[in-house]
Formats: C-alpha cells, sequence, structure tokens
C-alpha cells in the first residue's frame, strides 16, 4: 500500500505531485514528495504538526517555488507560476488561519472570490456600460447562491471580521468557491468548529465533490478525515511517510509510529 | 441613495455659486474644490489600496507645467495641452508605479519621495522650458467655445463639476470588481493574490488614476492663478495632500472634502499658521493617528454612534460558536 503508481482503472489525474522539494534556510520543509490526485474524489493529506503540509498548498498554489520537481495540473507543469495564474487555471484555496477581508461585508468576500472570472477594468468601471452591469448582475446571483449553499446568505451584508469564527470558515470555502475551481485545497478547515459544524463542514465538502470538485484537505480531524476522505496521503518530516485508503492507513504501522513519536491526536487512528 | 446625494451636492455648489458675491470667498471656494480633487486622488491610492505616496506634488506639478507650457509658451488651446497632461502624467504615473510598487510601507513612502524631489528639482533646474525659480507667466484662461471661463463664478462652477465627476468616478471605481480588488489587497494582499488578484497590476491602476486626479487638479490650478512656480509643487504640498486624506479619514470619499477644506481654510484664519505650516501638519498628523485613526469624518461618526447606544438597551448579540 506504500505503491506510488497510480491506481489502475481511474482516469488521468487532475494533479499530479512530482518529486517536490521546498527547503527554508536549513530546514527541509518538503523533500521527494509524489503523489496523484484523481479528479472528483477528496483527498487527505495528514500529518503531525510541522510535517509540510501548509508548505505542500503553498507550492501548489505558487505561493513558493519548489527547489525540486515539478506541480503538473490538468497536464500542465505549474510550478513558478504566480498565485494569482494558478487561481485562474482553477485551483482555490482556504488557510489555516482563517484569512478573510475583514473590513469587507460577507457577501462583498465572495465578491472578491469572483473577480477572477470578470473583466471589468478601471474604464469598464467608471463607465459601467452594459457589459459591466451584467457581469456585475451575475458575479452578484453566483456570489447569493453560493451564500445560500453554505447557509450565510442571512450575514451577508454583515462586516465578515464580525462573523462568530466558525462561520469565517464557512464563508473562506464560499469565497473560494466563486473562483470556480476545478481543485479546492482546504487547510485544516474543521480547525476551531464545534461537533456540530464538524458535522456540517463533513456534509459540505461531500456536496463540494459531487459538484465535480476535487478536494484535497489537510486535516487534524481524524474521524472527520477517515470519514470523507476517497484516499490519504501521510506527510512526516516533509517525507512521504504513506499513501492509501482511509482503512489503510489506520492500519499502517509506520503512520502509527509517527502519530505516537509526536504529541498528535490520536483519535481515530487506532 | 447617491443619485440623491450627488443631486443635493449639485445644489449646494449652485446655491453657494449665487449667493456668494465676494470674490476672495469665491476663489477660496475654488481653491478647495482643487485641493479636494487631490485628496480623492491620493485617497484613492492610500485609501483604498493602502499604498502611500509621499510625492503626489509630482503629478499635481507635471499636470500644471505640462499644460502651461504647451498653452503659455506654445500656444496650443488649453484643452489639447491637458490631453496632452493627461497622456504625458499617464505614462509617468505607469513608469514610476513599475518598479516602485514592488516597494511597500516604509520603502514605498521613501521611492515616492524620492520622486517628489526629483521632479521638484528638475521643474527649478529646467528653467529654459519652466522659468525656473522665477516662475512661468502668462498661463491663458481657460474658455468653453464662446463661454470664457475667465470670471471667478465661472471658474468656481467649472472646478466643482469637476469634482462631483471625479466624485461620480471614484464611486462607481470603488463599488466594482476593482473597488473590491483595491480594498482586498489593503486587507490583506497575500490573500488577496491567493483569490485570483493580479495586485501589482491593480496597484499600478491605482497609482495611475490617483496621478491623474493630481495632474487635472495641477490643469485647473495653472489657469486659475496664470502664474506657476516651482514652491507650488513641493514637498509640503506632498505632505498637505497626506494630511487632507489623513484627516478626512481613509477610504471615505466625503472625507476628502473635509480634509481639504480645512486645511485650505486653516492657513488663511490662521496667519501664524504659515510659518510653521510643517509643524502644524505634523502635529495634526500625530494627534489624528492617535486618537482618531479612521479619520475625523470616521471618527465623529463613530463617537455620534456610541453615544447613541449608550442609552440603548445593549443588543443581544450573536455569541461566537467556536473558540480560536
Ligand atoms: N515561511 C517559512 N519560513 C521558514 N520556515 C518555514 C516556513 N514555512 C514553514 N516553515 C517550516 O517548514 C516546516 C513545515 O511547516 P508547515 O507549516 O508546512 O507544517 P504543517 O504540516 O502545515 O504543520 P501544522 O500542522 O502545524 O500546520 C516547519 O518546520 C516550519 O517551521
Ligand atoms: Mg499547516
Amino acid at each position: 500500500m506504500n505503491s506510488s503508481e497510480p491506481i489502475t482503472g481511474t482516469p488521468q489525474p487532475l494533479l499530479r505531485v512530482k518529486s517536490v522539494g521546498k527547503s527554508f534556510g536549513g530546514i527541509q520543509a518538503l523533500c521527494n514528495v509524489t503523489f496523484e490526485v484523481a479528479p472528483e474524489t477528496i483527498h487527505a493529506v495528514i500529518g503531525p504538526n510541522g510535517a509540510g503540509k501548509t508548505t505542500l498548498f503553498n507550492v501548489i498554489t505558487g505561493a513558493y517555488e519548489p527547489e525540486d520537481g515539478q506541480i503538473v495540473y490538468e497536464n500542465r507543469e505549474i510550478q513558478g507560476k504566480k498565485v494569482h495564474e494558478v487561481v485562474a487555471q482553477g485551483i482555490a484555496r482556504t488557510f489555516q488561519n482563517v484569512e478573510l477581508f475583514g473590513s469587507m461585508t460577507v457577501l462583498e468576500n465572495v465578491l472578491v472570490g469572483r473577480h477572477v472570472r470578470m473583466h471589468c477594468g478601471f474604464l469598464g468601471a467608471i463607465g459601467r456600460w452594459p457589459r459591466v452591469r451584467n457581469e456585475e448582475r451575475e458575479a452578484r446571483d453566483y456570489a447569493w447562491e453560493l451564500l445560500e449553499f453554505v447557509g450565510l446568505e442571512k450575514m451577508a451584508h454583515h462586516r465578515s471580521a464580525d462573523l462568530p469564527f466558525g462561520w469565517q470558515r464557512f464563508l473562506e470555502i464560499a469565497r473560494a468557491l466563486a473562483t470556480q475551481p476545478r481543485l479546492l485545497l482546504l487547510d485544516e478547515p474543521a480547525s476551531g468548529l464545534n461537533a456540530v459544524e464538524t458535522q456540517q463542514l463533513g456534509d459540505l465538502l461531500l456536496q463540494i465533490r459531487s459538484r465535480g470538485i476535487t478536494l484535497l484537505l489537510v486535516e487534524h480531524d481524524m474521524d472527520l478525515t477517515m470519514g470523507i476522505s476517497d484516499r490519504i496521503v501521510v506527510l512526516h518530516q516533509g517525507r512521504r511517510l504513506a499513501e492509501g485508503t482511509p482503512r489503510e492507513i489506520q492500519c499502517n504501522d509506520a503512520v502509527i509510529c509517527a502519530y505516537l513519536g509526536s504529541d498528535e491526536d490520536m483519535r481515530g487512528l487506532s | 441613495m447617491s443619485k440623491m446625494k450627488h443631486g443635493f451636492f449639485l445644489l449646494t455648489i449652485v446655491i453657494a455659486g449665487m449667493a456668494m458675491s465676494n470674490s476672495y470667498h469665491l476663489q477660496l471656494l475654488t481653491f478647495i474644490g482643487i485641493n479636494t480633487l487631490l485628496a480623492l486622488g491620493l485617497n484613492m491610492l492610500m485609501g483604498y489600496a493602502g499604498q502611500i505616496s509621499l510625492g503626489h506634488a509630482a503629478f499635481y506639478g507635471l499636470g500644471a507645467y505640462t499644460s502651461a507650457v504647451l498653452s503659455a509658451t506654445m500656444n496650443w488651446s488649453p484643452w489639447l495641452a491637458l490631453f496632452a497632461a493627461i497622456v504625458l502624467t499617464t505614462l509617468v504615473a505607469f513608469l514610476v508605479a513599475l518598479p516602485m510598487l514592488k516597494l511597500s510601507g516604509y520603502y514605498l513612502g521613501m521611492g515616492t519621495l524620492g520622486f517628489g524631489m526629483i521632479v521638484f528639482i528638475l521643474i527649478r533646474q529646467w528653467s529654459t522650458v519652466t522659468g525656473g525659480d522665477s516662475g512661468l507667466v502668462g498661463i491663458p484662461a481657460l474658455s468653453l467655445g464662446p463661454l470664457s471661463l475667465a470670471s471667478g463664478k465661472a471658474y468656481f462652477y467649472l472646478v466643482w463639476a469637476v469634482v462631483l465627476m471625479c466624485f461620480v468616478i471614484c464611486e462607481r471605481v470603488v463599488d466594482s470588481r476593482v473597488g473590491r480588488a483595491l480594498r482586498a489587497i489593503h486587507d490583506g494582499e497575500h490573500v488577496a493574490a491567493a483569490m485570483g488578484i493580479d495586485t501589482s497590476r491593480l496597484k499600478v491602476g491605482v497609482f495611475v488614476l490617483s496621478a491623474v486626479f493630481a495632474a487635472l487638479a495641477g490643469f485647473l490650478y495653472a489657469h486659475l492663478v496664470s502664474f506657476i512656480s516651482p514652491n507650488s509643487f513641493d514637498f509640503l504640498v506632498s505632505v498637505r495632500i497626506v494630511t487632507m486624506v489623513v484627516i478626512g479619514g481613509m477610504a471615505s470619499i466625503w472625507g476628502s472634502l473635509l480634509g481639504a477644506s480645512l486645511l485650505t481654510l486653516l492657513p488663511e484664519w490662521l496667519h501664524v499658521f504659515t510659518d510653521y505650516e510643517m509643524v502644524v501638519y505634523g502635529l495634526i498628523l500625530m494627534t489624528i493617528m492617535i486618537f482618531l485613526p479612521q479619520g475625523l469624518t470616521r471618527g465623529l461618526l463613530d463617537l455620534y454612534e456610541q453615544s447613541r447606544t449608550i442609552y440603548r438597551r445593549p443588543a443581544t448579540s450573536q455569541e461566537p460558536t467556536a473558540n480560536r
């Protein structure tokens, strides 16, 4: 089950991470990490604190350029591209520490997510010709739909910073969805959520997958991760430790060992 | 809502124009209008996009001198000269912004400061064209076809019509895809990029927009006073524009009007002020930053709302469902 070859019979992978390496000074945050993400699946990335999960996300989204290896998305190499170009290609993300535009309303936050699918520039904004107005109206409709989808439509006109923390996480997902991604990267979306909200989150993620969006999920909540993931890759000290189905990962000795070695929460792992 | 506001604004201008007979007062109001344009432009850059410029007087000067040289020395029509001034400013702002907006914080401040000084020195030293320290005289008055705008009243209407137009422009920009992106950059640049915003491109765009506003103000100033000299575009002027924005409130379009009014009227009312202008601006900036960081407009509004809510029952607020 430590296999690196793709599962036979599955379609072309949407994302291929090929022997990616990234270091910060002396710290090797990622080292020769390789795995593939099949389309329309939920693919989890787990590992103890400092394993390199967030760094992996930053490399995929173009925030960092990897020193080695390639990121292949839809058969195109995307490493070294600018962050906003990667979004335009269809990869969106959320952040480990919720990062909303705090001075803007809930609706406006989602509209910012819509930015990349709109065209209006300075002249269009000043002229407000029909094309610009139509585009704006469509964007608003789209944003409202997403707010309803995550259940925040009643809060649309509140400042995003004023939302309860759990709702901010849902808003961040709505904002990322507004970019119309094919691949959505979620960095610990359940952290800080209570049990009910975590349950809602799980349902939401399954619904997102059924909309044809592929999810790459970093998560410490093992009940959630094991419950909804199709496949899991385990990182440990920047290296890929294991990969497989949730069931395979749960009884992988190396994984259990790695988690025992750290003071991580072992819930659901045994 | 905004239509009503503009209607009210227009009405105020017309009434002020009709009621005002004293030409000194009219000119003062005209200057307020010109300064409002300057503040408005810088507010788009500082208040909305969160980028500082300590060299905005350079674009003000660029607009004034381009139009003045072309119309006074080379006998161009002032309107053609205005067009040339805007094109030139756009070009210069674009070239300056490209490397400059890679900087941020202090460095951006220093960079724009340096740019302002270079332009100031150019204006002073290139005396064959600009007249150097002795200034440039004989800048023609404006006219619209047969309609002369030479009188104080006509010019007052012209300037304030331009101000109203620029208000509308700013409101439209703020309430658009571009404006949201600018505010997003202000709130968090790397998050904005992660949402697909080409941050450097937008920052260049808003820098150019604010420079063009300043050039427009320079044009109006030059043809109003008919004589310009380098001192009207020195570092102090850049600081004054920043102060107007800070007083009026960052990201407040109408605040620009308040900031510009105060900083135009204060030196007129307090003549001691002129000797210590720099000191007073410094004090104002410090006081506002410490006590009313949102600016006077927002600060006063907040105070008003606080005083109201004190007497009301505290609303039952939603408790966060989870802790951080
Ligand atoms: N910008 C950075 N500069 C220097 N070191 C960094 C940087 N980002 C990450 N690191 C280091 O790289 C390693 C991996 O960090 P990363 O944030 O990717 O871990 P993680 O798996 O997301 O951990 P967590 O579960 O705590 O979020 C850590 O040792 C971290 O200190
Ligand atoms: Mg992390």
